[in-house]
């Protein structure tokens, strides 16, 4: 029986060959799945955000611990949608069109997964057409956007306008953030919600689903 | 006193009429003289009618060579993407150096060989013979760890640290190299101070800054000063936990974004080093009104003392009313450092 505190403390320190050998034999020892995930790997990821608050970890510590999470998620994901386990909530997240700045995003990405959700990374240079179609082939309960630039935060506007000529504004939740963004600029353009930071976006995802 | 002498004297510590002034613009430049930003990024001659043109409308002290972070990986033959209406961007998807092989082979591309660091130079140059008696000319290079992010990729570059140090080094020393040979070539065009643009530093920890990105942005420094040149060091984003260590470089001007309050740098970084900046360039440059500004700045001149140049946190947003910038502007004009 592997020692599944090594699991949280893989990933909490970004190895990934540990989390991916401890989850392998986690698996093969017959334990449940969504075990690993709900009581090690989700609160490893709730303690790498809390030290991303504090200033005990910065981006690449951010990255690598979400690398060994991912990792020890691509062996548990599929065992999970074979029994029809579904997750917390679905998001469909990507930098708006014009705007190749991912870092932020990918941040909000990695603790939004880490948080239990599914996430559909769109990418950079998303087009509102591609936010449209996720919402509508894949069932993302969330929008999320990102824009680093003031000239690039006008396609949020376009794209939820895109959302609510498609039809489909009232099946989502959409949430933005990004350096230039602000509380008043997301009401103004009628985003359900912003956060100045990446750790804000998965308590605000979580509330958009109704978990928190 | 002209523009030029007054930053000059201001960086030896000599009386000044009135404090320097010393904003970044950049599409804000650009769409000031109607031109397609494009245009401003691909040719010296767009950039240089718009500096100069609002250095004059507002009374700036300097003009400067900076229009994108792109001008130097474009010339290594990274994949960079070209835009009407902003700035050059980086293509991470096809960095030049996903394959960390490639490094060995790269070559120091020459600043004069017909690219984009040649058009740097022509406008510096050009600079030189319009106002180079009157204002400070600023050139621009990218720091170590925001040139290395250019061309590894800047997610890529995050996890190099933990994964394969001796690449990372490897890398900063490559980018110091083709940094000091464009900085050399800059200084000889006319530029009295070099800007370092580091953004990526503010990303990472004091450890990953002080063990890895502070020898390399030293070197630049060093080697900058070495060159004749002046340095001023613009870190974009949060450096409140790096303050120590850019103190400690040497910088004649640090410029500091607004998550990076005045006071604590001041506190970190002793009474000498001259502070630039640094109010938030959007939620009070380009969203508030012109008594936001003055009262920010203000604000800002109290907590850095007299070592302080008058700038924003960053760029001057595109869109900024003229009359948030005339605020800005005047409390220079009108105030002893």
């Amino acid at each position: 029986m592997p020692d599944l505190k090594q699991l949280y403390d893989a990933v909490v320190s970004g190895d990934a060959k540990t989390a991916q050998l401890i989850t392998k034999e986690a698996l093969a020892a017959g334990i449940d799945p969504l075990k690993l995930v709900n009581e090690h790997m989700v609160p490893a990821m709730d303690e790498v955000g809390r030290r991303f608050e504090a200033n005990e970890y910065f981006v690449p510590e951010l990255l690598i611990s979400a690398r060994a999470m991912k990792g020890a998620l691509e062996l548990i994901r599929p065992l999970l949608i074979a029994r029809g386990d579904k997750p917390v909530g679905r998001v469909a997240i990507g930098t708006v069109k014009g705007d190749l700045h991912d870092i932020g995003k990918n941040l909000v990405a990695s603790l939004l997964e880490g948080g239990g959700f599914e996430v559909l990374d769109l990418g950079v240079n998303v087009s509102p057409e591609k936010f449209i179609e996720a919402v509508n082939a894949k069932q993302a309960d969330i929008v999320a956007m990102s824009a680093l630039l003031t000239t690039t935060m006008p396609a949020m506007k376009t794209t939820i306008d895109a959302l609510t000529q498609a039809g489909v504004r009232g099946k989502v939740k959409v949430l933005i953030g990004g350096a230039p963004i602000t509380q008043k600029y997301a009401d103004e353009i009628g985003a359900d919600g912003y956060s100045e930071n990446a750790v804000g976006a998965v308590a605000l995802a979580k509330k958009a689903v109704g978990v928190a | 006193m002209t523009r030029r002498e007054r930053v000059l004297a201001h960086l030896a510590g000599q009386p000044v009429d009135r404090l320097p002034l010393m904003p970044i613009t950049m599409m804000f430049a650009g769409s000031l003289i109607g031109a397609r930003y494009r245009d401003y990024c691909t040719d010296y001659r767009v950039l240089v009618e718009g500096q100069i043109r609002t250095a004059e409308a507002f009374g700036f002290d300097y003009v400067n060579t900076m229009s994108d972070p792109a001008r130097e990986a474009a010339d290594c033959g990274a994949a960079v993407e070209y835009f009407d209406h902003q700035p050059v961007a980086l293509v991470e998807g096809q960095s030049l150096l996903a394959d960390k092989a490639r490094l060995l082979s790269l070559k120091v591309p020459d600043p004069r060989g017909g690219g984009r660091m040649h058009n740097a130079l022509k406008a510096l140059e050009l600079y030189q013979q319009r106002v180079g008696k009157e204002m400070i000319i600023e050139g621009w290079v990218e720091g170590p760890i925001a040139e290395a992010a250019d061309l590894r990729g800047i997610n890529t570059l995050m996890m190099d640290f933990y994964d394969d140090p001796a690449f990372v080094r490897d890398l900063f020393a490559f980018v110091i190299e083709m940094e000091l040979r464009f900085a050399r070539e800059q200084i000889k065009a006319g530029a009295d101070i070099i800007g370092v643009g580091d953004a990526a530093a503010s990303l990472v920890g004091p450890g990953i800054y002080n063990e890895f990105v502070w020898p390399y942005e030293k070197q630049l420094v060093d080697g900058i000063h070495a060159l004749g040149g002046r340095v001023r060091l613009h870190i974009c984003g949060n450096t409140r936990q790096i303050l120590e260590g850019m103190s400690r470089l040497g910088c004649d001007i640090i410029d500091l974004d607004s998550l990076a309050p005045l006071t604590e740098a001041r506190q970190k970084m002793g009474p000498d080093p001259v502070l630039l900046g640094n109010l938030n360039p959007v939620t009070i440059l380009r969203n508030g009104n012109p008594d936001d500004v003055t009262r920010a700045i203000a604000e800002c001149h109290r907590q850095a003392g007299p070592r302080f140049i008058v700038g924003a946190g960053c760029e001057v947003p595109r869109d900024t009313p003229h009359e948030n910038l005339r605020a800005l502007c005047a409390y220079a004009h009108s105030h002893r450092p």
